[in-house]
């Protein structure tokens, strides 16, 4: 995220204090372990599935992977339930853990066909496969996530996005999408052929069956400018709305406990390729753990060695096709929350986070990641009926991340804000008929399709209202 | 006593004639590496292959001994178990949704340069 000039710089710091006698604060702030895994086998003799960042987790009677469509049928028919697809296991919800039948689409991916510039793409594709295999046409999504290990199928299904005022989120490019119900049947689904499934489908956290391919908008693969630099916070605020308005992509990181933010930009150029670089952060991201090991007692030296430590990173520049660049590694985990708000509310809730933050919660260390998304008209999509703001809270995956509910959520919820359907929130039924118009849509079309409800695990009841 | 002292001194001449462990792989070579049956080879793709083909993703770069060799050396089942439950920066499975047991086993040894398990 920053050159390695800052991280190395802050660990030569703490090398400092803990030369000074800060050691014993040291060990008793350092880093918690690792948590305790679940078995990897329970005693029925089935394997541990788990997520991304571990805190969910299952023993599925049965895994599979369907070579084809008539084999998903099948499964979808006279698996046992529920039923639930998976892609990389990257959401924090419980939309995929399940007793019954995980059902993956790992071999039902790549690009199935063309029509004109709008790919055909099979749902098991990661989204890190599809870059390269688009980038052989010549075409590109218009816009990525910043994280790259998803399936398309599971992006989509959660309202998964990048950043760009005037760039919507992944499922906004869909055009068509085939389902595969939980009875077995087929179907085709866009704007005039069954669209009221279309509507529903496109974000539908695997609830009404299983997509096998969509149609997808691209775009001419063209190279971006990326710029990465570190500015002030209060700086960061007071341009921001302006930068959105500037930048093809424009998002920021408020860096709790420094008073600093990373500004990131893309622009198209055609200036030649300038190569990125080896990735900056887990460098980054251990500058400020170490700063929260040694400081974290007293908020203000933190700030000010924060400061200091970090304002002497020099701006990162690249230049190259769009999938190389606007996804990152993120190798180090972590539990997250991110809530979508009304555009006016969103900075103001960003304040009111940082603020409660760095009031209550000194373990907290990760960045707060701010980006802009525009409208489409999904039903079940946080980006329907105007373009929202995301706030995305952090927490390193071995620290507790209850203040997430307790704290932060409060504030979302106040400013209007739609949770990310893969990311942590405690909302359900009412709640989200209440911040969702199409809510008793979706859910007519859902009891449609599946009125069994195999495909709904402990979490879906409870999300929808139905236990 | 002289005889004792010749024994230790050649069995450290050998030890040091032994086997070296062979230079990691370039980039482009991390790359292009994959497992030779079909099957597994498509589960590398999907899953191991993005972080453990890419240098400086933090993973142990794929036929890369000297970041292989001391996991290794914890045995199979701890890999095995770091491999279906997470660790660190480990995702769990990998994100590999229907990988056995087995399968994780290869890919295990596959990554480690040791698909020959006499090595």
């Amino acid at each position: 995220m920053i050159s390695r000039r800052g991280a190395l710089i802050a660990g030569g710091a703490g090398a400092t204090v803990v030369a000074g006698g800060g050691a014993a604060y040291l060990v008793a702030t350092g880093d918690k372990p690792e948590p305790a895994a679940p078995a990897s086998v329970d005693a029925r003799g089935k394997l541990l599935w788990r997520n991304w960042s571990g805190v969910q987790h299952a023993y599925p009677a049965a895994r599979l992977a369907p070579k084809d469509e008539g084999e998903l049928a099948q499964i979808l028919k006279t698996g046992q339930a529920p039923i639930r697809p998976v892609g990389a296991g990257h959401s924090f919800t419980a939309l995929a853990p399940t007793d019954g039948t995980l059902v993956s689409l790992d071999v039902l991916s790549g690009i199935a066909g063309w029509e004109g510039d709008q790919a055909i793409v099979r749902t098991g594709t990661r989204l890190g496969a599809l870059g390269p295999a688009l980038a052989e046409k010549g075409r590109a999504l218009a816009n990525l996530p910043d994280i790259n290990k998803q399936s398309l199928g599971g992006a989509l299904s959660t309202a998964t996005h990048g950043t760009g005022q005037t760039l919507q989120a992944m499922h906004g490019d869909v055009t068509a999408l085939r389902l595969v119900t939980p009875s077995g049947h087929v179907i085709d689904a866009d704007a005039t052929r069954n669209p009221e499934v279309f509507q529903a489908a496109r974000v539908s956290l695997g609830a009404l069956g299983v997509i096998t391919q969509a149609r997808l908008r691209t775009s001419a693969n063209r190279r971006l400018r990326r710029r990465v630099w570190l500015e002030p916070f209060e700086e960061a605020l007071a341009n921001a709305e302006a930068r959105w308005a500037q930048h093809r992509n424009f998002e920021f990181y408020a860096v709790p406990f420094t008073g600093l933010a990373a500004n990131i930009s893309h622009d198209e150029t055609d200036d030649p390729v300038l190569a990125r670089g080896p990735d900056q952060d887990v460098e980054f991201l251990q500058a400020l753990r170490g700063l929260r090991n040694l400081l974290g007692f007293a908020t203000p030296l933190r700030k000010a060695a924060g400061r200091v430590l970090l304002s002497t990173a020099k701006p990162e520049t690249a230049v190259d096709e769009g999938w190389k660049l606007l996804s990152t590694e993120r190798p180090v985990r972590f539990n997250e929350m991110e809530f979508h708000l009304p555009v006016e509310n969103q900075l103001k809730a960003l304040q009111e986070v940082v603020a409660t933050t760095e009031k209550e919660r000194t373990d907290v260390f990760f960045p707060i990641e701010v980006r802009r998304i525009a409208a489409d008209d999904a039903w079940l999509s946080p980006f329907n009926g105007g373009p929202r703001g995301s706030v995305a809270v952090h927490a390193y995956y071995r620290d507790d991340f209850s203040f997430l509910y307790q704290l932060i959520e409060p504030i979302f919820r106040r400013y209007d804000g739609r949770p990310h359907w893969g990311k942590l929130h405690s909302l359900n039924g009412g709640q989200l008929a209440a911040i969702y118009p199409r809510w008793k849509d979706f859910l007519a079309v859902r009891q449609e399709l599946d009125p069994e409800g195999r495909m709904l695990n402990p979490y879906l009841k409870g999300l929808f209202g139905l236990s | 006593m002289k005889r004792a002292l010749l024994i230790v001194a050649s069995a450290f001449i050998l030890s040091a004639c032994g086997p070296k462990a062979p230079p990691p792989p370039s980039a482009e070579q991390a790359l292009a590496l994959r497992p030779a049956d079909a099957r597994l080879s498509a589960l590398y793709e999907t899953s191991c292959h993005a972080c453990h083909a890419i240098p400086g993703t933090g993973a142990p770069l794929v036929h890369d001994r000297a970041a292989w060799d001391g996991r290794y050396k914890r045995g199979e089942q701890v890999l095995l178990d770091h491999a279906i439950q997470g660790f660190n920066a480990m995702p769990a499975t990998g994100q590999c949704a229907t990988c056995t047991p087995d399968d994780f086993k290869a890919l295990i040894r596959f990554m480690a340069g040791r698909e020959d398990s006499a090595k």
